[in-house]
């Protein structure tokens, strides 16, 4: 609260400061030089005027040279505000005098000049910044009213109110304290068990015991685990996406999961750090180990094209430096990425020495719009899968030896067949079964054997593939006739070897397909980048269609294709390979239903009257039968591999390519050890494809952490390198530590650390609280919100350390503190002297976050499922809110039944549009670390309380639940405030209800087409047996209860 | 005067469309230190001089559209047709990884023809704009706009924000931080993606480009959609009718005002209010975006694409129904701009996309006497090559991103006019005369809002930030009538 004092009431401060007071440099100076000075007078040297700096001891007490290289005392003479020149500068009233100067628009207070005034009088104490200071264990305060501390946090809070001449509030009534106990432990409302297990009759106080055991029950339930991990995604911006351009799925739930099982079994806040920082670095790490790492891949990534590699790492690393400050140390590093620190003593040196932690790692610059993100994941095989997944790496290994040793021992025989062998003895491998017709078309002259010209005559290209080829565009083709004469229900196969003119055209390589008859017949197309193939009896309701579904055509270069089918008539019978090799295909028609022949004759280069292909063709192919995987592959290499033959003399690589022909086609150990390991290896990718996947950190073993300074942060302007290592001002790691992740993580919870604990007890203490006893939870630096309780934040963190990190411990210490048992009630004079309830005057009262709220919402209406983890859940979401981002590449689906009701956790959560409606109630994006939402209070969340399907439903069925109770209205009004206010209705509330229902109950007696439609919000359907008017109004009834301040409050 | 004092004075300042509890409004700031913003809205940064545009239209065209085609004439490379770019107009800029790899830069002199409009002279595109062309003298002609970003993501990012990394605040929810809202039942910043005709060469758009970064969250942008609510959640339930809907927030805040007598907790006085607004939302937006009382006129004007709910035209008038309403900052995305290839074969439908409606929101502004304060904002994220990316002919080509010159344009608000800013080299490859760089840009968008950009800052670890950024930027005074 002092900063804002400061600005604004400064009357208050000089009130507050008599002569006699001892002013101390971090709670009274620092502020105000920091505010006024350091932008030139502070740790970046880049900016500094002058030589002069004033966030060191040495800046204010040494002389120092100026830049005219004269040496000048001291600019602060202890004792002597006279002889100071820092005084004298401040209180100048000349304008080139006077610091600091107008054109910054920053001027001090005369307040503030007495403050300076008075610290030089007194001495002018110096102190390093606070949160660079160890914490050290303090007296514990004697506070006015002992009988009300419950444990040693109230004594801190007790008198620091005490001080400022406020009582704490009375203690919360029973049911409201069970219910902000239970939703700070679990993030849910109390269930009617635990509310009648624990509410006492007669409106007395819960005791001390029954307190604790209410904790230690809720902290046993899975949902604790769930709660926590909430606040900690935020802070690790976990996501279900990649984030950039295409935003595409990023496959590792597994993380999310890891996170509320760290919770639940409440593993100590050191190891929760070293798992996530290093868990791949620690001796044998387990799988859950490796999850942890997941902390690390949570940084948005792209596979934006035309970006560059180094700047895209440059930013990788530069977010999980942000990450690293803001979460476990509190400070801003990222501020000194382009420059030294302007406020912190923290150089770009520094800057680049933490990146150095985070840059030695297998992870690629472009995530390939995966779901593994081309980078390091593990797979996380079905139990039944398992042993299989373990074994095969050995097989495959074992079967890959047997593969190369048979190509030593083939080596021999290859030379002596090399040395014979004749271009046409290898005719003999080409299959000949069922060939129909075979248009070699490298005549290089007058017309293609086997053909007739249609259209212009042949033009002939000299570059072919094996020898002079044709070429094709609209106006000239070649008819072949009645070969290929192809019944569209028997199998056939056609290939040839193609080089596109273009990818952006259409075009039939072979076809015989008849315009005017409805198109009827075959053809061998090239769709743009893709080959498509056409089967028809009559278009468009007897034919098939079937095209490749990842672009493998490519212009200007020759490619092998061919088309296979199996004669069943269905889209599945036909497959696709380029160059030999399968190509991926999706049937897009698939109604043939009739056996037919076409008339018209066979053609290449297009139908009997239309798509005319524009490009190459050579070698045409056509046979009676469906080819197999082997044949295929073994045309594609024939003709090359005769032409090579012919050569003269062959060169190594020649020779490299001849020897691998005679593998496939002429050994028969080789080619039985390649089938076996294929075979390996396709196990272990299927196992790959069908398991779920999440992305690990994972260490370059080969190098050392090392990074250079980028000038201005500019990835295209790398300094000097440095190595890892802590900021100087920090100290350094240990002599004996590993220069890696695993040293920085054993640093960051060891006692030299002035920091992680406070920062992380701040933390837990703002979740509890809504505010951190540091506000600016992600900045303890100069330029942060000082503590309001610095006391209390060292004995907490020291407390927090002493007991091995525990959290369950430090949270129900919290919680049994009577400060947090307080009432929430605000009194007009707290109002004035605490109005943030910095001072903790009253209980914690605030908007719930946005999961708290549909959580919420689902658990009193009855429906939250208790399910957890796996694949991110698809809940309600209104239309074309995905679509519209990114590249429209992912469209919304929304799940049904039970997903619809999981815990807001498992919401998928996309990167460019975060699910709407937690969006609107401050849920970060989770495009970059965040430990401190933003809390506001909109119309637009009212919109979605009352308008959301979830809520309309959730109202609803909380409706047929109070239904079910017997009794009068008022009764049942009671029961449903009962689920969602944990208390029933007082006097005054009764009559405005009982009056809502009366008016509700007019409209929809009157209005049955209102109340149908009411009651078909939501995927589950509404109670049939319950009258639609009653069901209705009570619908609507319960909405409004939920959408009562009381209720979205915590 | 007492805190309570304050506290009373902050909640009636306080703007309809949020307030974070601990945020202290600098209106109420203002008030205490006896300040008077007597120009300014409920709620405003007391501007530092008169603004001269109250409210701002930005027409976003995402992808880079191409200045070489449009509005940077450069009839010497008719000769240069498949030569290569000269190395010392290269001059080592840094290219995309698409087109790094190419052997060559052939250069593609512009398939179309251009003309002079207006007693400015402006060279246009003759063939594609035929509606633009004519308000040649209104508009501030901008030809040598400059970014450092290469590609999308980054290159909007510092269009919107200031800077290439996400996380600043973008320049609409600035607007809101500092001018303030003009009416009690619409939010202040809104968002509308428009939906081109052509679909082939689209880029990311995402909600991080209105954000409201480390300003309050109350001045993000709110979307409204074309398809669904127009806001999201805007409408009731079925079987929800208003009057209804009237009575159950009724009964709501009655028992909000119970809770707030008996807790005194000021954020439900104020949960109150904003119930009490999402009523007015509900009831004003229907009324918004009901084109049906628009007259016949107003479609001979916008043309009939107008009516087709999420066009660009669509769009565009509903960004004129937004002015008129109060909204300060109403920021249009239309995509399909990046075009690496078939430039010529879909620069056609882009620009049939934007022509009628550009040349009728001026008109209609101007019909309305809004022109004058209202500021109409055209242009990219960067422009692009005058070499071709793939394969070229006389007729077709493809263009790779180009950072260093691009040209917007400006009407309206208080810029000048018939103005033609900037000129670049015959390769438009490099700027000659008068660089504007996007800071320098921002610095005079700000200033005709009645902002010295170095004054408008908000405090955010520890630095006073501005759009601006650290690096100097400059008012352009060339560009303010």
């Amino acid at each position: 609260m002092r900063k804002p004092l400061l600005a604004l009431l400064p009357f208050l401060v000089s009130a507050s400061f008599a002569a006699s007071d001892q002013v101390q440099f971090n709670r009274d100076i620092r502020p105000i030089i920091a505010d006024n000075c350091f932008h030139c007078h502070g740790p970046d040297p880049g900016s500094r005027k002058a030589g002069l700096r004033l966030d060191t001891e040495a800046g204010f007490f040494a002389a120092r040279m100026n830049k005219d290289g004269k040496e000048e005392p001291a600019t602060i003479i202890k004792g002597n505000p006279a002889k100071s020149s820092l005084f004298a500068r401040i209180s100048s009233t000349d304008q080139d005098e006077i610091m600091p100067p107008p054109k910054e628009h920053k001027t001090l207070k005369p307040d503030q000049i007495a403050l300076i005034k008075h610290w030089i009088e007194q001495g002018a104490p110096w102190q390093p910044h606070w949160s660079l200071i160890a914490p050290t264990q303090p007296a514990l305060p004697q506070p006015a009213d002992a009988a009300w501390s419950k444990n040693p946090i109230d004594r801190f809070i007790g008198s620091k109110l005490a001080a400022a001449g406020l009582k704490p509030a009375p203690e919360a009534d029973a049911h409201a304290l069970i219910r902000r106990i239970s939703l700070d432990v679990t993030g849910l409302p109390p269930s009617p068990a635990i509310l009648a297990k624990y509410l006492p009759k007669n409106g007395d106080h819960l005791i001390d015991p029954q307190i604790g055991q209410l904790i230690d029950e809720l902290m046993a339930q899975p949902v604790y685990g769930e709660h926590r991990a909430r606040y900690w995604l935020d802070a690790a911006r976990y996501s279900d996406t990649h984030g950039l351009h295409f935003d595409a799925y990023r496959e590792m739930w597994a993380y999310r999961d890891w996170v509320v099982k760290a919770y639940n079994r409440n593993q100590p806040f050191d190891q929760f750090t070293v798992e996530q920082l290093a868990g791949d670095l620690l001796p044998k790490p387990t799988d859950e180990q490796l999850i942890a790492t997941g902390l690390q891949r949570c940084n948005i990534t792209t596979n934006e094209g035309g970006t560059i590699a180094e700047e895209n790492l440059a930013n990788y690393a530069a977010d999980r430096v942000q990450t690293m400050g803001w979460v476990f140390l509190g400070l801003t590093t990222n501020c000194a990425q382009c420059h030294d620190h302007k406020f912190d003593p923290f150089t770009q040196k520094d800057y680049y020495s933490m990146a150095a932690f985070f840059r030695n790692t297998t992870q690629g610059a472009l995530d390939g719009n995966v779901k593994d993100g081309n980078g390091p994941v593990l797979v996380m095989p079905a139990d039944a899968d398992r042993a299989r997944w373990v074994g095969l790496p050995d097989e495959i290994a074992g079967a890959k030896t047997k593969v190369q040793a048979s190509r030593t021992a083939a080596r021999p025989e290859f030379t002596t067949w090399i040395a014979k062998v004749k271009p046409q003895d290898l005719n003999a491998d080409f299959p000949a079964k069922d060939l129909i017709a075979r248009l070699a078309l490298n005549e290089g002259k007058g017309v293609p054997a086997g053909t007739t010209v249609n259209g212009e005559p042949v033009t002939w290209k000299a570059d072919g593939k094996l020898g002079p080829a044709p070429s094709f565009k609209k106006g000239s083709n070649l008819v072949i006739g009645d070969a290929g004469n192809f019944d569209t229900k028997k199998p056939f196969s056609v290939g040839a070897w193609i080089r596109p003119t273009k990818v952006e055209g259409n075009g039939a390589i072979v076809a015989r397909m008849d315009d005017p008859k409805f198109a009827q017949g075959w053809d061998f197309f090239q769709a743009g980048k893709n080959l498509s193939v056409y089967i028809i009896s009559k278009w468009p309701d007897d034919a098939l269609q079937v095209t490749t579904t990842r672009n493998p055509l490519k212009a200007g270069t020759w490619q092998n294709v061919f088309v296979t089918y199996d004669g069943s008539g269905k889209a599945a019978g036909v497959k696709f390979y380029v160059d030999g090799v399968l190509a991926e295909s999706k049937g897009t028609i698939d109604k043939l239903k009739t056996a037919s022949q076409s008339t018209t004759p066979t053609r290449i280069g297009q139908r009997s009257q239309s798509e005319f292909f524009e490009g190459d063709i050579q070698d045409v192919l056509l046979y009676g039968r469906m080819l197999s995987v082997t044949d295929v592959m073994t045309i594609s290499k024939v003709g090359p591999m005769q032409l090579l033959l012919a050569s003269a003399k062959l060169d190594q690589k020649q020779k490299d390519l001849a020897f691998e022909y005679y593998l496939n086609s002429r050994h028969e150990g080789f080619k039985l050890s390649t089938v076996s390991l294929a075979k390996l290896e396709g196990e272990l990718t299927a196992i790959k494809t069908r398991s779920p996947v999440t992305h690990i950190q994972k260490e370059k073993m080969d190098s050392k952490a090392m990074a250079n300074i980028l000038m201005r942060g500019a990835y295209d302007k790398p300094g000097a390198q440095v190595e890892a290592e802590i900021p100087a001002v920090l100290g350094k790691l240990p002599a004996d530590a590993p220069r890696n992740r695993l040293g920085l993580a054993r640093w960051l919870m060891s006692d030299t650390n002035t920091l992680t604990a406070r920062v992380t007890v701040n933390r837990m203490w703002q979740e509890i609280f809504g505010t951190g006893l540091v506000k600016t939870s992600e900045d303890f630096g100069i330029m942060g919100s000082p503590p309001t309780h610095p006391e209390l934040l060292d004995w907490l963190a020291l407390d927090f350390r002493a007991h091995g990190w525990d959290m369950k411990r430090f949270y129900k210490q919290l919680l049994t503190s009577a400060a947090y048992r307080q009432a929430a009630v605000i009194t007009p004079e707290k109002l004035e002297k605490d109005r943030d309830n910095a001072l903790l005057s009253r209980g914690p009262r605030f908007r719930m976050d946005a999961e708290m709220i549909r959580d919420y919402a689902l658990a009193a209406s009855g429906t939250l499922s208790p399910r957890m983890g796996g694949p991110g859940t698809y809940p309600y979401q209104p239309e074309n809110i995905w679509e519209v981002v990114g590249m429209h590449n992912m469209s919304y689906k929304q799940d049904t039944g039970e997903n619809l009701y999981r815990r807001t956790i498992y919401n998928f959560w996309k990167r460019m549009a975060a699910p709407a409606s937690l969006d609107i109630f401050n849920a970060p994006s989770r495009e970059a670390s965040c430990v401190r939402r933003d809390r506001t209070n909109t119309p637009l969340q009212a919109l979605v309380t009352m308008n959301d399907p979830q809520y309309v439903e959730a109202s609803r069925l909380l409706a047929q639940h109070t239904l079910q109770v017997e009794g009068d209205d008022n009764s049942r009004l009671n029961a449903a405030a009962t689920r969602l206010l944990c208390r029933p209705l007082k006097a005054n509330e009764l009559p405005i209800l009982t009056a809502s229902l009366a008016q509700l109950r007019k409209h929809y007696g009157a209005n049955a087409a209102d109340a149908d439609a009411l009651l078909k919000v939501g995927d589950s359907k509404s109670d049939l047996k319950l009258p639609k008017t009653e069901l209705a109004a009570w619908t609507m009834v319960c909405s409004q209860l939920m959408n009562l301040d009381e209720v979205l409050n915590k | 005067m007492s805190i309570l004092h304050e506290w009373n004075t902050l909640q009636t300042r306080r703007r309809f469309f949020g307030n974070g509890a601990n945020v202290l409004g600098a209106a109420a700031l203002a008030s205490l230190i006896g300040k008077s913003t007597a120009q300014a809205a409920p709620g405003a940064i007391p501007t530092h001089f008169a603004p001269k545009a109250k409210r701002v239209i930005y027409l976003h065209m995402v992808g880079g559209p191409s200045q070489l085609d449009l509005f940077d004439h450069k009839p010497k490379m008719k000769e240069m047709f498949d030569k290569d770019l000269p190395p010392s107009i290269r001059n080592g800029q840094r290219l995309t990884t698409m087109t790094s790899g190419q052997a060559r830069f052939p250069i593609a002199p512009s398939k179309f023809n251009f003309a002079q409009y207006g007693q400015c002279g402006m060279w246009m595109n003759s063939e594609l704009l035929p509606y633009l062309s004519k308000h040649a003298d209104e508009i501030c002609w901008m030809r040598s706009m400059n970014t450092e970003a290469i590609n999308h993501e980054p290159a909007i990012c510092a269009m919107q924000t200031g800077n290439q990394v996400a996380g600043r605040p973008c320049i609409g929810s600035w607007a809101s931080y500092g001018l303030g809202s003009e009416n009690d039942n619409l939010p202040n910043f809104v968002v509308l993606i428009a939906t081109p005709t052509n679909r082939d060469q689209e880029q990311a758009i995402s909600s991080r480009l209105w954000s409201s970064g480390y300003l309050p969250s109350e001045h993000a942008g709110v979307s409204f959609r074309s398809k669904g609510d127009p806001i999201l959640f805007i409408n009731n339930p079925p079987g929800v009718p208003n009057d209804l809907r009237k009575q159950t927030i009724d009964g709501i805040n009655q028992l909000n005002r119970l809770n707030y007598e008996s807790v005194g907790d000021p954020e439900t006085h104020t949960r109150i209010r904003q119930y009490e607004m999402a009523f007015r939302m509900q009831a004003s937006v229907p009324e918004l975006t009901d084109l049906s009382k628009e007259p016949e006129s107003t479609f001979k004007l916008y043309g009939e694409e107008a009516k087709k709910s999420g066009s660009f035209a669509n769009s565009v008038l509903m960004a004129r129904r937004l002015a008129e309403r109060g909204v300060r900052f109403t920021q249009i995305y239309l995509n399909n701009w990046d075009h690496h290839g078939n430039l010529t074969g879909r620069m056609g439908s882009q620009c049939k996309d934007i022509d009628q409606p550009c040349h009728a929101l001026i008109e209609d502004l101007k019909q309305r006497g809004m022109f004058d304060d209202t500021l109409i904002i055209w242009g990219g994220e960067f422009g692009r090559t005058i070499y071709s990316q793939g394969g070229l002919t006389k007729d077709n080509y493809g263009r790779d991103h180009h950072p260093r010159c691009f040209t917007m344009w400006m009407a309206g608000g208080g810029s000048k006019g018939g103005q033609i800013y900037g000129e670049t080299d015959d390769f438009s490859y490099n700027i000659v005369k008068d660089p504007l760089h996007i800071s320098d840009f921002h610095a005079t968008i700000m200033h005709l809002m009645g902002y010295n950009h170095e004054r408008m800052t908000y405090k955010f670890q520890g630095l006073d930030q501005k759009l601006t950024g650290v690096l100097p930027a400059k008012v352009i005074k060339a560009l303010i009538a």
